[in-house]
């Protein structure tokens, strides 16, 4: 075994709780909370690449990923917000109607 | 890895997948108990399994498995806690978790930033809003979740695929790599005359800099979307209305 492989496996397993919670979960500030697991997967991983690979690039594009999370952090909530004051409720059940 | 510790691989994450099953928030009987013996059981035959395919013993090694086993099981409580302010406060210890594992490959800026910028901005932000957007009690949406069991088959089969190839690294491919570059390791602190901090600003300001230009762009773009998104509506009858002298408006129009 390399060192990398128990980081790509822990950045695999953060990623997939993250789906996972994604797809369960009905509360929409919990939903948005488990994206930014699967990002926490994915800065191990980048992390973990860049050591595998010894340059710095990985480093470089996670710290480009903190900047999408900020990004989609604050657009997320702001919908949430929106939401919330249409329905007066955090369930994601309740904007269902456009399912087929 | 040998075929055997694979499937042996597999079984630990099937394991862990009816943990997880049992341990998200369902209405009826609570299987808690179940559910954390399982959970528990298959990380520690991850563990286990990862350290008997260790190459040397590292010095390091003790801080990966608590800072991973810190990480994961935080995790595993974001995604089945029941309120999320406490989905929130275990999110923070992921990102302590993940921060220190970050400092173990030499991440030091990164680490910090991560810190900074999760625990210090992000989950303020969410801690905001679920205080803004709290209900009484504990609804009902919080206490169930939807299709819980392909969900948790889904997630789990993705996690062991990637966990089996992870096995095929090739060790070798390091070592070729520092040989290539004069001996001279860019991603490792020692090796640089600067640090790691030094290193990735020059890395950014010079190879990423379009990248880093663009990412201004965009929180810009995401600044000006949030208040477009947040704004409270207007109808059009107050905007399309004569206008009023001071101190009329309070009087006919309702607040919003």
């Amino acid at each position: 075994m390399t060192e990398a492989m128990g980081y790509v496996i822990v950045g695999a397993v953060l990623f997939a709780l993250g789906l996972i919670g994604f797809l369960t979960r009905r509360n929409l500030i919990v939903i948005f909370l488990s994206t930014e697991v699967m990002f926490q997967g994915v800065v191990v991983n980048a992390a973990a690449f860049a050591r595998f690979h010894h340059h710095l690039e990985g480093q470089a594009y996670a710290l480009f990923l903190l900047v999408i999370a900020a990004v989609e952090a604050g657009l997320a909530l702001g919908l949430v917000m929106l939401l919330y004051r249409r329905k007066d409720t955090l369930d994601a059940d309740a904007w269902s109607q456009m399912r087929g | 890895m040998t075929s055997t510790t694979g499937y042996v691989l597999y079984l630990v994450f099937a394991l862990g997948a009816a943990g997880l099953y049992y341990l998200l928030p369902r209405t009826g009987a609570s299987k808690t108990a179940i559910g954390a013996t399982l959970g528990v059981s298959a990380l520690v035959g991850l563990f286990v399994l990862l350290g008997a395919h260790g190459s040397a013993q590292r010095r390091d090694e003790v801080y990966f498995y608590l800072f991973a086993a810190t990480a994961i099981l935080a995790a595993v409580r974001v995604i089945t806690h029941p309120k999320p302010v406490y989905s929130a406060i275990y999110f923070v210890a992921v990102v302590i978790a993940v921060a220190a594992l970050l400092l173990l490959q030499e991440a030091e800026f990164l680490a910090v930033a991560l810190v900074i910028i999760y625990a210090g901005a992000i989950l303020v932000t969410y801690l905001f809003v679920i205080m803004l957007a709290q209900q009484p009690g504990s609804p009902i949406y919080d206490r169930r979740t939807r299709e819980p069991f392909l969900a948790v088959v889904v997630g789990f089969v993705l996690m062991a695929m990637i966990a089996g190839r992870a096995g095929e690294l090739p060790a070798r491919a390091a070592e070729k790599a520092i040989l290539a570059d004069g001996g001279r390791n860019p991603a490792s602190t020692a090796s640089l005359l600067t640090g790691n901090t030094m290193a990735i600003g020059a890395a950014v300001t010079t190879k990423y800099v379009v990248a880093l230009e663009l990412s201004g762009v965009l929180l810009l773009i995401s600044m000006v979307g949030a208040i477009a998104l947040s704004r409270k509506q207007i109808t059009s009858d107050v905007i399309r209305s004569p206008r009023r002298t001071l101190g009329q408006i309070g009087k006919e129009v309702e607040p919003f």
